[in-house]
């Protein structure tokens, strides 16, 4: 491999690992919510990515992208009602299988309503533009995301610890009961964490298929499933940890596949997280709980 | 009354039950051409019904949340495959690659068995390679909260499939074309009417593999499975060793899984990767949930319902409807899994016991049920 | 009189610390062979923290637990503790013994929680029937087929006549969340015993009690202490139950030991008065 296209790797990587560190934002802030792994989510990545397939059928990409994000949260804010909300007192298992059978019902709807044939995604030409630096040439979309990425995440980072929202999530995420107790709308703070993470995907499948050109009822499976191991490698709970885990995962991912073991990319994601359950639990930068006995 | 039913009467309607059902599929399976989607539904039924009360037994009974039926399946179906489709035609089901001499000369040298013996060699082994796969997971998995093992284990179901299709695979899983000319249930012999054994072998095999799991349940260490699905801290507070019961469950669930894997290939006929995908682990979990978590009869009824009513009775959900000369619009394809997906909905949100809770059949109540209806709730607190 | 000859249970120089928290803080107790000791406390104090350590719960951070002449539980900070630790005799104890709870229990102790932990929607028999287990000759292959009938028949024998004696015969087949509370304090301790200890650790056993409720407990724990023959150390705030029962007693306080003696020395002393109701100083 030259330099060339090592650094081209690089930048390819650096942009994958931003949209899945998007995506697992969501899963790591529900998880530290409501102990969640929320299977629906990569279905609601997904579910964005034809909800921007249809928009732009019709709308310009200005107009789309908010609109996109908009419905996107509303799916999200809708499914933490139906779904979750009304199991708040049932075993945590309970809520599990509710979250599947969400991810269940979302990709057989899609395969319903949008055939299980692979859509085109739209593409947004300014996204596609290709900037040649030096030797290296990338379409904006590859150096965009990193950036928006990290964006998102430092107004993310400030809404949860300078804010009087951000501190009832912390309260929330650490003791759900005294939370309660103490007075924290619970139900307020659970539906903020459905609009942010449901917000991130979408922008996270935005930023995702516009490198992949199609959308299928199971493109979201993979991603969601990288994007889970991502939160746990970083600390499942912690923002930056889920930043972290993504930009590894996407970088290690697009390497493994330019050597040609792309195959092997996913059974490697696997391999960290038996990998980091076994020598830190508690992922990179997260940190260590001890059961109440 | 009737609670007084005696053991000798219990052990006669038992017995009735199995005789009239080995009649009744026997009769089914030497005419299978008048009956053939019966037949084949039966056949899939039974099949789900080992994968539903082996996910049961982990899920239900000993509170442990697996994803990877899918991938245990698809271990156990390949293995059986590969041991028995005939090493006649094995070339043209390898036509590009070939099998890879090993193998092939391993399979050379089973060929002195009968084909029956050769089948179960396969099926046995896909249960051991899966329950060796369970037993590296659950390692550093089982240690930590459960929910790791929801992902862990589906990520393992995602990874399989990527493999058995990958072009390194080429020689031993034929890659993205699958396998074929497995061979079905039917016994082959001159004395015996055609289609003998479509349905008889299936069910013993799931019988065997059901009464196995039935027998652990009810064993001292089914106890144990318990205690730690009930509270995992007070149960190792009573000496239990959590990851070495956690460990076996998942062993025992995975291995049946696997068996029942290698029989839905001989089901099929031909399987490639895709057939294990995700959604068929779903396709379980909706089994098992609207059975009942917890009730192994449940489990098994609830196979039966759901493949009946999605291969059969609610298949013009996918056929466009025509009343009347006008065209009902909801009705085409995939919305049959729609409704299915809305019915596991319904149920864990409305009707989170399922159709058996975690009681299981028993004749006396079946026999008292019209006069038992009314005063239901009574009835069980008497008896809890 | 030779006391460590009939020494039960011994900590020594224990501390337990969650981060920059120091929950037991060189903690160092004896329990002698038929004693009934108590552990008190205002809240908070880390008594059942020292359970915990003691039931192999948590692994201590520094210190050293035995049990008869056999070392249960050692261990000296380890990793970003090193740095950490707050407490004292760092580095005395060389090595490292972290058992799981479920060897304690077959060494031969067991334990009550103080928020009841039953297998709620198992029966009260069923409940004890568990204990019985993890003394199973049979192997797994032998128990799923029955081939240990004989040693299945006995456990249940066992179980049974343990109830009958605890005076929960009649209720065996109820589901242990349908039990009143009392009653579900007694099959916890009734499942506690079926493992068969030596040392028997209660957690608070009478809390949620009322003035008889808590009587007829007195009477059962002296009772279950003759008949099988236990040891028990207690956590307890019912100061009568305490001061009725208990040979000994340990007061501790920000997980620090802060008083010791016979119920009478403890009930005088100004440090455990101080402790209790608050002093100025």
């Amino acid at each position: 491999m030259t330099s060339t296209t090592i650094i081209q790797h690089i930048l390819t990587g650096i942009s994958l690992g931003g949209a899945y560190a998007l995506i697992a934002i969501g899963y790591t802030l529900v998880y530290g919510i409501l102990l969640l792994i929320n299977f629906a989510h990569s279905d609601i990545f997904m579910m964005a990515g034809y909800f921007m397939v249809f928009a732009m059928a019709v709308m310009p990409w200005p107009i789309a992208i908010p609109l996109v994000i908009a419905v996107t949260i509303f799916l999200g804010v809708v499914i933490e009602k139906a779904a979750y909300k009304p199991l708040r007192a049932a075993p945590r298992m309970s809520i599990m299988i509710s979250s599947i059978g969400v991810s269940y019902l979302l990709q057989n709807l899609a395969t319903y309503l949008f055939s299980a044939l692979p859509k085109g995604y739209p593409t947004i030409s300014p996204l596609k533009r290709v900037f040649q630096i030096g030797s290296v040439s990338a379409s904006l979309v590859t150096f965009l995301t990193p950036v928006l990425t990290l964006i998102l995440v430092f107004i993310l980072m400030y809404l949860i610890n300078h804010t009087k929202l951000g501190m009832a999530m912390r309260a929330v995420s650490k003791d759900y009961d005294t939370a309660k107790l103490m007075g924290i709308k619970i139900n307020q703070i659970i539906s903020v964490t459905f609009v942010i993470g449901s917000a991130m995907a979408a922008i996270g499948s935005i930023l995702y298929f516009t490198d992949r050109m199609s959308v299928t009822p199971f493109s979201g499976t993979l991603p969601g499933l990288k994007c889970f191991v991502a939160a746990v490698l970083g600390g499942i709970g912690s923002v930056p940890g889920a930043v972290l885990g993504g930009f590894i995962i996407g970088i290690s991912e697009t390497f493994l596949t330019a050597m040609g073991y792309s195959t092997y990319s996913d059974a490697f994601t696997f391999l960290l997280l038996i990998l980091i359950l076994i020598f830190r639990p508690t992922g990179l930068i997260g940190e260590t709980v001890t059961d109440k006995v | 009354m009737l609670r007084s039913m005696t053991k000798k009467s219990t052990t006669l309607l038992n017995l009735t039950a199995v005789v009239v059902l080995v009649t009744l599929l026997y009769l089914l399976e030497i005419n299978k051409n008048s009956f053939g989607m019966a037949v084949s539904i039966l056949q899939k039924s039974v099949i789900l019904s080992i994968v539903a009360v082996s996910m049961n037994l982990l899920n239900g009974f000993t509170g442990l949340f697996s994803l990877g039926q899918a991938g245990f399946m698809a271990i156990g179906a390949y293995i059986t495959a590969i041991f028995s489709i005939s090493s006649d035609t094995i070339d043209s089901v390898y036509y590009t690659s070939g099998l890879a001499p090993w193998l092939m000369s391993f399979k050379l040298g089973l060929d002195v068995f009968p084909s029956a013996i050769r089948i179960l060699f396969g099926l046995l082994l896909g249960g051991v390679v899966a329950g060796l796969f369970a037993a590296l997971i659950g390692i550093p998995v089982l240690r930590l909260k459960s929910d790791y093992l929801a992902i862990a284990t589906l990520g393992f179901s995602e990874i399989i499939r990527a493999i058995l299709s990958s072009p390194q695979m080429d020689q031993i899983t034929n890659g993205s074309y699958g396998l074929k000319n497995i061979p079905g249930f039917a016994i082959e012999s001159d004395f015996l009417p055609v289609g003998t054994g479509s349905l008889l072998v299936p069910f013993a095999i799931a019988a065997l593999c059901i009464t196995f799991m039935v027998m652990l349940i009810k064993s001292s260490y089914g106890r144990a499975f318990m205690a730690i699905r009930e509270d995992g801290v007070a149960a190792e507070a009573m000496g239990i060793n959590l990851l070495k019961h956690k460990e076996l469950s998942f062993i025992v669930s995975s291995f049946m899984t696997a068996i029942a894997g290698g029989l839905l290939a001989m089901f099929m006929r031909s399987i490639d990767a895709r057939t294990f995908q995700i959604s068929m682990t779903y396709d379980i979990l909706l089994i098992v949930v609207i059975g009942g978590l917890g009730s192994i009869t449940g489990s098994i009824l609830s196979a039966f319902l759901v493949t009946a009513s999605k291969e059969w009775w609610l298949r013009f959900f996918d056929q466009p409807l025509i009343t009347g000369g006008i065209t009902i619009p909801l009705f085409r394809t995939g919305f049959r899994m729609v409704v299915f997906s809305v019915l596991l909905m319904v149920v864990v949100l409305f009707f989170r016991r399922g159709l058996m809770g975690n009681r299981e059949f028993s004749w006396s109540a079946l026999l008292s049920w019209p006069k038992r209806m009314p005063k239901a709730k009574k009835g069980a607190n008497k008896r809890g | 009189m030779d006391n460590s000859a009939s020494t039960v249970l011994a900590l020594r120089d224990v501390t337990m610390q969650f981060g920059g928290v120091v929950a037991v803080d060189n903690l160092s107790l004896e329990v002698r062979r038929g004693e009934i000791v108590a552990l008190i406390g205002p809240n908070g104090a880390g008594k059942t923290t020292v359970f915990n350590v003691v039931t192999g719960v948590y692994a201590p951070t520094n210190g050293q637990v035995s049990f008869g002449n056999q070392v249960i539980a050692k261990n000296s900070p380890q990793g970003k503790m090193q740095k950490l630790y707050a407490g004292q005799n760092k580095g005395v104890y060389k090595g490292s013994v972290q058992p799981t709870p479920d060897q304690i229990t077959k060494k031969g102790i067991a334990r009550t929680f103080q928020n009841i932990r039953l297998f709620k929607n198992m029966t009260v028999f069923e409940n004890v029937l568990i204990a019985k287990h993890m003394n199973m000759k049979a192997g797994f292959f032998a128990a799923v087929f029955r081939l240990n009938a004989k040693e299945e028949k006995n456990m249940r024998a066992e179980s049974l006549a343990l109830l009958d004696m605890l005076g929960l015969a009649d209720l065996k087949d109820e589901i242990a969340n349908n039990l009143p509370y009392g009653k579900q304090r007694r099959l916890e301790i009734a499942r506690a015993l079926a493992t068969k200890p030596e040392l028997l650790l209660l957690d608070e056993p009478a809390a949620g009690m009322n003035p008889q409720e808590t009587e007829a407990l007195t009477d059962f724990i002296h009772q279950i202490k003759n008949d099988f023959n236990l040891t028990i150390l207690m956590i307890e705030h019912h100061m009568n139950l305490v001061m009725d029962i208990s040979d000994r007693i340990y007061v501790i306080d920000f997980g620090e030991l802060i008083a010791t003696g016979t119920p009478e020395e403890v009930q005088n002393n100004p440090a455990v008065i101080a402790a209790y109701l608050g002093v100025d100083e």
